[in-house]
């Protein structure tokens, strides 16, 4: 490809002079196979989308059993650092096809660097989701990650750049924000309580310190690479449990690996609720932090650009009834002014998919990007994260989304991120 | 009070003694004055004086930690000597660097960089990772230098020149960019992508058409750099797009 050209250049232009496969290799809808990038020698590409699994533990295990009952999926390996979890994926993909072929390692890297691999599915815990899906997204693989997608603030905007620089699909993982909440989602789009003007939402609060003591680490789990980039500290089978539960004894309790349960089960819930306030492509402008008073429990508030306003864990007496409501349980409640709006189509997953599994493999054929795309994902995790940084500095904060910092406060702004562990760097 | 002279008296000498497994209690009174220490200059200063002063002693590694955590968020160029000694310790590099990373300090810079001449291996690249993290655009040189060091440490240099992505960032990239099949190369090439679209933000279009053509052309014909081909010819594009909107 003759990139040499004179200064006024158009994209016309420049297609023109583009060979066709790299012209394809853009934007064209059509299963983008690794062979398929291959040039006019290689052998036409098989439509199956080649797959493969990183972190199969509970959560995993689902998303693998989701991607092995697909018949458009070839899954050739699996990854996991507990020699169990191997095991156990492997020998679920060898059943599916009646042979010995599925590939266990133990280092995702390995994984990544098949040529043969079109895509992956990440369902490790949070604190390994960054370097390992911008690596995916470098060697060229989609991207299914689960939920919560980042453990920092500053970690979305390097995986989205990734996603983009490389034309990778990158869907994230709460299969509930479309499942589970179209009662509330539906109406609201309708127009039926007119425009959000506040939106509660009630889950659990952030991670804490995790200072379990140490035990010999057992021969089968690798114990530095379960740790990666997160600070070493001596195995304890709760520091590194994926049981669901966030309070003690469980990764996803703990800073070093999870938000708590601010993001993991608030992936759905702040998901489910940005998605039906149609809030995923705005970020939070103000953090307001309302100390305990008396019997109430301190809650974080978020104001949005237009207006909207967001509440985790608002004590019922200081919501104000001041307009239609709709509400999933008592999770989500979301207030609207009453005022006649037109109704706006609700964003599905692709070619009438009813699985966000489903939407991903569709978008891994078309190029389009998934429901969740990365960026809305990102997007929808500031909310919480920011709610974590507010009640640890147990302070109000106010965001600059063009700058991704807080305005003004140094201190803020050291939570954003934290030193990866070596030789781990994104 | 969290913060009077007995409490933190109290918490520290306990936490000199402390060790994963044991009471969390003073470790809670600490985040309590941390907290408190928000516009406190001199509760800050008292903070960091005995965290540091315990990073110097014969504390447990565990304790050593947390200190470095609690310097994470208190620490100022103060803290920078005493983390600073942590560096080249195996056990505490990290947690050295955890602090130094987010300390607003060119002390806590400085100290990275003469980090980075001094060790080699993995810990080496955790120097080189925290300058990415910090965007230290005086270590621009000495990353540079690294890009012909082993394949883990000059992938680490790349990624941070990339973060960096200053126009000297750009030209020591460029100049390394060799082969980029290779594993380093590869590196070198996604650095010069995240420089390219850094200079498109910045609205320097033809500096990054520059970087993206020149890319475009080095990964031309070579499938196993055909991701880079693609990523730099969709870089081309956004720009032409953007200098027509």
């Amino acid at each position: 490809m003759n990139v040499t050209q004179a200064p006024a250049e158009t994209r016309r232009s420049f297609l023109g002079r583009c060979g066709a496969a790299a012209g394809a290799g853009i934007s064209a809808p059509y299963v983008i196979t690794s062979k398929a990038l291959g040039d006019a020698t290689t052998p036409p590409a098989s439509d199956r989308i080649v797959m493969a699994g990183i972190g199969i533990g509970n959560m995993g295990t689902g998303d693998q059993n989701a991607f092995l009952g697909r018949p458009e999926v070839q899954y050739v390996a699996v990854c996991d650092v507990r020699q169990k979890w191997r095991d156990d994926a492997k020998g679920r993909v060898d059943a599916r096809y009646g042979n010995g072929d599925c590939r266990a390692a133990i280092d995702f890297r390995e994984l990544l660097a098949r040529d043969d691999i079109d895509a992956v599915h990440v369902a490790t815990p949070d604190h390994w989701h960054a370097p390992i899906t911008i690596a995916a997204c470098r060697s060229g693989k989609d991207v299914y990650l689960q939920k919560p997608e980042t453990l920092t603030l500053r970690e979305g905007p390097l995986m989205i750049a990734a996603a983009r620089r490389y034309g990778r699909v990158f869907s994230g993982g709460s299969q509930r924000v479309l499942g589970d909440y179209r009662g509330i989602v539906d109406p609201i789009w309708a127009g039926e309580i007119g425009e959000v003007v506040a939106v509660d939402v009630s889950v659990g609060g952030p991670s804490q310190p995790c200072l379990l003591a140490g035990e010999a680490a057992p021969a089968d789990i690798d114990w530095d690479l379960w740790l990666g980039p997160a600070p070493w500290q001596p195995y304890n089978p709760g520091r590194c449990s994926g049981s669901y539960s966030t309070g003690g004894n469980t990764w996803r309790s703990y800073i070093d690996y999870s938000g708590g349960s601010l993001t993991d089960w608030g992936a759905h819930h702040f998901g489910g609720a940005i998605f039906a306030a149609d809030l995923r492509e705005e970020q939070p402008v103000k953090v307001t932090f309302h100390p305990a008073d008396g019997a109430a429990a301190a809650y974080v508030s978020l104001r949005y650009p237009r207006g909207q306003e967001l509440h985790h864990n608002r004590p019922a007496p200081l919501r104000p009834q001041e307009g239609p409501q709709v509400a999933h349980g008592n999770a989500i409640v979301i207030t609207g002014d009453g005022r006649p709006r037109e109704p706006k189509p609700v964003p599905l997953y692709r070619d009438g998919e009813t699985s966000i599994y489903g939407d991903f493999l569709a978008c891994v054929k078309t190029r389009e990007r998934p429901f969740r795309d990365i960026e809305l994902a990102v997007n929808t995790m500031t909310a919480p994260h920011m709610i974590g940084i507010a009640y640890r500095l147990e302070r109000s904060l106010e965001w600059d989304r063009p700058t991704q910092a807080f305005v003004n406060d140094a201190e803020a702004n050291r939570l954003l991120d934290r030193a990866r562990r070596e030789p781990w760097i994104i | 009070m969290p913060h009077d002279a007995a409490t933190l008296d109290a918490a520290f000498t306990a936490l000199s003694s402390w060790d994963w497994g044991a009471d969390a209690k003073p470790l809670t009174t600490l985040d309590a004055a941390v907290v408190a220490a928000h516009g406190d200059q001199a509760l800050r200063a008292d903070l960091e004086r005995r965290l540091t002063a315990l990073l110097g002693s014969g504390a447990s590694r565990g304790a050593k930690e947390e200190a470095c955590r609690r310097l994470a968020r208190v620490g100022s160029a103060a803290s920078v000597p005493s983390l600073a000694r942590l560096l080249p310790d195996r056990d505490l590099s990290h947690m050295a660097r955890f602090a130094l990373e987010r300390i607003d300090a060119a002390d806590a810079a400085a100290a990275l960089r003469e980090a980075v001449a001094s060790l080699t291996g993995p810990l080496r690249i955790g120097m080189v990772s925290s300058l990415a993290a910090r965007r230290d655009t005086e270590s621009v040189p000495q990353l540079a230098g690294l890009l012909t060091a082993d394949a883990a440490t000059a992938a680490a240099a790349a990624v941070a020149l990339g973060s960096i992505a200053t126009s000297a960032a750009a030209a020591a990239l460029q100049a390394g960019q060799g082969d980029p099949c290779s594993s380093t190369g590869a590196a070198i090439a996604d650095a010069r992508l995240a420089c390219a679209e850094s200079l498109r933000a910045s609205g320097h279009r033809d500096a990054a058409l520059g970087i993206l053509r020149s890319l475009a052309e080095t990964a031309a014909g070579k499938p196993a750099a055909r991701q880079i081909e693609l990523a730099a010819t969709r870089g081309i594009l956004a720009c032409l797009d953007t200098a027509a909107s």
